[in-house]
């Protein structure tokens, strides 16, 4: 079989590159390299006792029929056993110690490139596709786990035998080197042109694969607009045109594999034929024995198909290079957010300070100009404005989920780049607009704002907003698995969850998102409530989206293209007549238009 | 999935085994198959007669007087020819094999798009798509090795023959570990297979804890939870390291085993055929024959083995393709289709005492009736879950009604032929499918001969032509999941002009301005006005502004018509109209508040779960 993995001519590392990530794996796999080094002499006598059949078979014929040695003989296959059975354990041995460097090397490095993921700043998972990272952590680091299962060993065993074998066919005879070589030169041209051919053929062939998927992906999820245009038999056209050229790029890449697989049948049996003729005539001039021309005969193939199997790891060799490439790139991102080197604890309580602030998320694009104002302890700031103003970068800002790109934001008095993370986490709480839930338990979930916490300080925060009897009502209460992405639970729910967690770290200062759409009207009045009782006695600032929340705030900061344009009570900004009076004024409007519900 | 299996069930399956199908598809392309079986044994032929050759070189051309050129010719010659088969047997056997894979997959594909909607309700796509994906891989993997294995099997069977005529009990010595062989190999695939899911499980574990940490950073980086989700990950990493040297230990006990002990019967062939050669019962050139020989078993046997284990799985695989296959739609053409009378006026709309739920225990529709005259408009209101857009999904005959009738200009849907009735209901859903394809060919969706003049005239009407313009390659941007993005109110008008082009007898707007910025509402109101000139119509809305545009609104409530009349009368003397539109207000005022975002939104790189 050979080898499916390809690697895009982007991907391909050059000689620098590629001496640059041996180099650097060889410093990550520290640990193991006495294993490492183990298996590797293992799998050089492993190589040699794969010789050795051959080498026995001359001596036999030889030492054994010219000189009619029986006892000579009985030796060749005594230590002809014995080499095998030696061969048995060494290569058992060599499987156990490769395989344990590999695995301990790739465990090193999820856990590496993971804990260097969780340090980036939040810019950069802005930046990056979550897919593109997942596959990073997931299908580049398990593609190695081929090339360490076998395709490591292989590599070396076959870059030894041909090495070995050229080496002992020299010493049996050089004339009959010579000869194999006539051959040698073809098989490895062949050898290379087949692995950049099928290396291409297959990167077409995977193009079209993923066109194929979309073609079908395209079909089955749009059904529905299908049927209703009835456009069933058009959608059927489209779908056989990229199977037919999946069809073609299939076909395309077998045309390049059978010439290759063909050349190197006939290769081979050309060579034992010149071996035959050639061998023959110097065993008739008596420069040779029967014995090695036989042993030559033996030996080809070991010469031969170690050849095909190096061009085909290669390809494996190549990919497994350019995902370590990918995955030291992620471990040379410097870490966005860090701690400063003599940070500071955040006092209990204190006013949020934002001075004249500038931000962008990407250099040149400014989200927010020359932003400065100050919440008091317990004061409740509403943030309003269109989508996109800036509202939820500010209060992002706040909980230095940024970095500001000039200008400062501290908490009572102090940059919160000079506190310790500990401590902003524990007076800064977010409260996104949706509750994200983990995989596990609703106890697992609560317990990751404050792993710390015990069993009554988590009943006592439930308790604290009034959802404890809510999640005890579970079939194993607070035990309960909230399924993949807390798919058991609702909205509502799961945004109970999040007001919960909140509550487990108790801070000083709630930056909330307030969700735009309507929840789950059964929870949607506990949201509420939790919610109030969440915000009591703490400063809190809230991105708002409903008129009733901006009318239960202290102040109301309204910001439109990155600055702050106004800031003052509802009955200040309403005199003062600008952008939220027309909108108060909208609201007011609308709620008169919808009488059947009261704000 | 349950009622997938329900459906699947009951229905007559017409092909009961997985392998009927399977036959079925292989009898198209007996004469492939049979060309790779005959040059697979050709291929046999010529590897099988090798070590004999060589035997006959060493014997008679080396050891005895013939010529050396001869036998070398010879033995060249047979290279040629196995070169040759070699090529050729595997070309035929892949060829024949992706064409079962391309024409299953295509028959599949075209079964898929052509079931009913309640089926597609419950079957879930990532299913349907492995259907076409990797189970047809699987079959592919298995119908490659058919004619491969027939030569193998031939080869085999030759060599054995060979050998134990010629000597048997060299050769019983020589085969005798083979059997341990096939024996370990069994027992390894057996072994490992468990191992290697349990790697995939730990993997695909690991693989959870990394989404949820970068889909849920904000939640982490909030908390400072950074810690608990390294050590989760540590601890699945530990996991992975466990489980693969679990089956790396399998492996390193199978594998050189069964590498190693082919070897042990040459070990047998040269001890035994050696002292025979020293007694000169045997020649030098026998002896290498058999070693020869004995290596030309090694790996059509393992082979064998391998393709049983793929024929398992690919019966498994046919098994769900089986399935898919024999689910009949259960919205079919009538046996006796009438047509749709073509003397306008078009497109009158009676709906009689309509039941219908998609459970049938639980009507969405109970008693419903509503008559629309043909050329006139009904905006249809009514709260969550009232049944409005099932309307939409009845009219094009998704689903049949539990009793009752729908008729459209006087024929029952049933009696109709879908694709004409399709063919006259031209629907705007909310949410605008575009397929990957040029804006031009998205609009002629419904017409795909359409020229470019009435595409142009139909995105004009639409109000889309002028944004279509700016677009990079105009009407030839390509839209889709991997091309331009549009904006929901352009996608929006995209489908409007892909109704207006269809030029339906009856028009349904399925929601369709509820994915559409309200300060851009407006434009897209003119054309759908336009579109619904003189045109039969059903509205289904929410936003007064667009309700407005019909003539008559009715307000559907618990499966049937709760009131009728316009819009104004409804507001001023319905309560239930009142409460109805205020909750759709409520959800509104966030969208009020937020204006000019689509800018905004597409200069900046989304913050994750951002404004």
């Amino acid at each position: 079989m050979w080898s499916m993995s390809a690697v895009s001519e982007d991907d391909k590392l050059n000689r620098d590159t590629a001496k640059k990530v041996i180099r650097r794996s060889w410093q990550f796999a520290r640990p193991y390299r006495r294993t490492t080094q183990a298996a590797l002499v293992l799998v050089t006598f492993w190589t040699a006792t794969t010789l050795a059949g051959p080498v026995i078979v001359k001596y036999g014929i030889d030492s054994g029929l010219g000189k009619n040695d029986g006892h000579a003989l009985n030796m060749a296959v005594a230590a002809y056993i014995a080499a095998t059975i030696a061969a048995y354990f060494i290569a058992r041995l060599q499987f156990v110690y490769i395989n344990r460097a590999g695995e301990g090397f790739l465990r090193d490095l999820r856990v590496r490139v993971f804990d260097h993921l969780q340090s980036q700043g939040l810019s950069f998972f802005d930046r990056e596709k979550t897919g593109v990272l997942v596959s990073r952590m997931t299908a580049d680091i398990e593609s190695m786990g081929e090339l360490i299962q076998w395709g490591l060993l292989q590599f070396v065993s076959a870059a030894l035998l041909v090495v070995m074998s050229l080496a002992l066919l020299f010493f049996l005879s050089w004339e009959l080197t010579l000869l194999a070589m006539v051959v040698f030169p073809v098989i490895v041209v062949a050898s290379i042109r087949f692995q950049r051919d099928s290396n291409r053929v297959y990167l077409t062939v995977r193009e079209r694969i993923g066109n194929n998927l979309s073609a079908l992906q395209e079909g089955i999820s749009g059904v529905r607009v299908i049927q209703a245009f009835a456009r069933e038999d058009e959608q059927s056209r489209r779908f056989t045109a990229s199977n037919d050229a999946l069809f073609d790029a299939h076909m395309d890449s077998i045309k390049v594999s059978m010439w290759y697989f063909g050349l190197v049948e006939f290769c081979g049996i050309f060579a034992t034929a010149s071996m035959v003729g050639v061998g023959g005539y110097l065993v008739h001039r008596g420069s040779v024995s029967l014995g090695v021309v036989t042993a030559f005969v033996l030996l080809l193939g070991s010469l031969f198909d170690p050849v095909q199997q190096l061009s085909q790891l290669y390809n494996t060799v190549q990919s497994a290079g350019a995902s370590l490439q990918k995955l030291y790139g992620i471990l040379d991102t410097p870490p966005e957010v860090g701690e400063a080197v003599n940070a500071l604890d955040l006092p209990h309580e204190g006013e949020v300070a934002v001075r004249d602030v500038d931000f962008e998320y990407v250099p040149g694009r400014p989200v927010l100009n020359h932003v400065s104002l100050t919440v008091g302890i317990g004061e409740r700031l509403a943030l309003v404005g269109p989508t996109g103003a800036g509202k939820s970068t500010l209060a992002k800002l706040m909980a230095r989920l940024y970095d500001p790109t000039s200008g400062t934001v501290s908490f009572a008095g102090i940059d919160l780049r000079d506190a310790t993370l500990h401590s902003l986490r524990q007076r800064v709480v977010v409260v996104p607009q949706e509750g994200f839930l983990f995989s596990g338990t609703i106890r697992d979930n609560l317990a990751i704002a404050r792993p710390s916490a015990t069993d009554d300080e988590i009943i006592a925060s439930l308790a604290s907003i009034g959802v404890l009897e809510h999640f005890l009502a579970f079939p194993e209460g607070l035990d309960t698995e909230v399924r993949e992405r807390g798919s058991r639970l609702s909205a509502g729910e799961r945004q109970l969850v999040a007001l919960a967690r909140a509550a487990l770290v108790d801070p000083a200062v709630l930056v909330l998102d307030e969700a735009t759409s309507n929840l789950d009207p059964g929870t949607e009045a506990e949201v509420e409530h939790a919610l109030e009782s969440l915000m009591a006695d703490r400063t809190v600032i809230v991105v708002a989206h409903r008129l009733s929340t901006v009318r239960r705030a202290d102040r109301i900061a309204v910001v439109d293209h990155g600055g702050l344009l106004e800031l003052g009570s509802h009955d200040e900004l309403v005199a003062l007549g600008g952008k939220y009076a027309a909108l108060s004024a909208a609201w007011e409007r609308n709620q008169g238009a919808s009488p059947g519900r009261p704000a | 999935m349950s009622e997938v299996v329900d459906v699947a069930q009951a229905q007559p399956a017409p092909e009961r085994t997985p392998w009927r199908l399977l036959t079925g598809l292989l009898a198209e392309q007996k004469r492939g198959l049979i060309a790779g079986v005959v040059v697979g044994v050709l291929w046999a032929a010529a590897k099988v007669s090798i070590p004999r050759l060589i035997r006959n070189g060493i014997d008679h051309g080396i050891a005895g007087n013939e010529s050396l050129l001869k036998w070398s010719l010879i033995i060249g010659g047979v290279g040629v020819m196995a070169g040759i088969f070699t090529a050729w047997r595997r070309w035929i056997a892949f060829r024949e094999s992706r064409i079962t894979e391309q024409r299953l997959r295509e028959r599949l594909f075209n079964h898929i798009i052509r079931l009913n909607v309640g089926y597609h309700d419950h079957a879930q796509t990532g299913q349907l798509m492995s259907r076409a994906s990797s189970d047809l891989q699987q079959l592919q993997g298995f119908v490659v090795m058919i004619p491969l294995t027939i030569s193998n099997l031939f080869q085999v069977l030759a060599i054995l023959i060979l050998l134990l005529t010629s000597d048997p009990l060299l050769a019983v010595v020589a085969l005798a570990p083979l059997p341990l062989v096939n024996l370990s190999a069994r027992r390894f695939s057996s072994k490992i297979h468990p191992a290697v899911m349990e790697v995939q499980n730990r993997q695909a574990a690991l693989a959870t804890v990394v989404e949820e940490s970068i889909s849920g950073v904000r939640v982490v980086k909030g908390f400072g939870a950074e810690a608990v989700q390294a050590r989760k990950l540590l601890a699945e990493a530990d996991q992975i390291r466990a489980v693969s040297l679990d089956a790396a230990k399998i492996r390193s006990r199978f594998l050189p085993a069964i590498d190693i002990l082919p070897s042990l019967g040459l070990i047998g062939v040269l001890a035994i055929g050696g002292h025979r050669v020293l007694r000169g019962e045997m020649t030098v050139g026998q002896l290498v024959e058999f070693n020869a020989s004995v290596m030309l078993l090694i790996w059509p046997m393992r082979n064998i083995g391998q393709t049983l284990a793929t024929g398992q799985r690919a019966a498994v695989a046919l098994q769900r393709v089986q399935k898919v296959l024999s689910t009949e739609s259960t919205v079919t053409d009538s046996a006796h289709p009438i047509s749709l009378p073509q003397t306008p006026p078009l497109g009158a709309v009676m709906l009689r005492d309509v039941r219908f739920g998609y459970d049938p225990d639980r009507p969405v529709l109970d008693g419903f009736n509503v008559a629309i005259p043909a050329g006139t408009s009904v905006a249809i209101v009514g709260g969550t879950g009232s049944g409005k857009s099932t309307i939409t999904r009845l009219m094009l005959r998704f689903y049949d009604v539990q009793s009752g009738s729908i008729e459209l200009d006087g024929c029952d849907l049933r009696n109709l032929r879908l694709n004409e009735l399709r063919q006259a209901v031209g629907v705007v859903f909310e949410d605008t499918l575009l397929f990957h394809d040029t804006v031009a060919a998205n609009i002629a969706f419904s017409d795909p001969d359409a020229g470019m003049d009435l595409i142009v005239h139909a995105a004009r009407l639409a109000g889309a032509d002028e944004f279509i313009e700016h677009l990079p390659e105009g009407y030839d941007t390509m839209l889709g999941e991997r091309g331009y993005s549009l904006s929901g109110g352009q996608r929006q008008r995209i489908a409007i002009a892909r109704a207006i082009l269809a030029d339906p007898r009856l028009l349904i707007l399925d929601d369709a301005t509820s994915a559409v910025d309200p300060s851009k509402e407006h434009e897209i109101r003119e054309a759908m006005a336009t579109v619904m000139r003189d045109r039969t119509t059903i509205v289904i809305a929410h936003r007064p502004g667009t309700i407005a545009l019909a003539d008559t609104v009715l307000l559907l409530d618990e499966g049937r018509v709760a009131a009728q009349g316009t819009h104004d009368e409804l507001l001023n003397g319905n309560a239930r109209y009142r409460e109805v539109l205020a909750s759709f207000t409520d959800d509104q005022q966030a969208d009020d508040v937020e204006v000019d975002a689509e800018l905004i939104d597409a200069a900046v790189p989304e913050p994750i779960g951002g404004d």
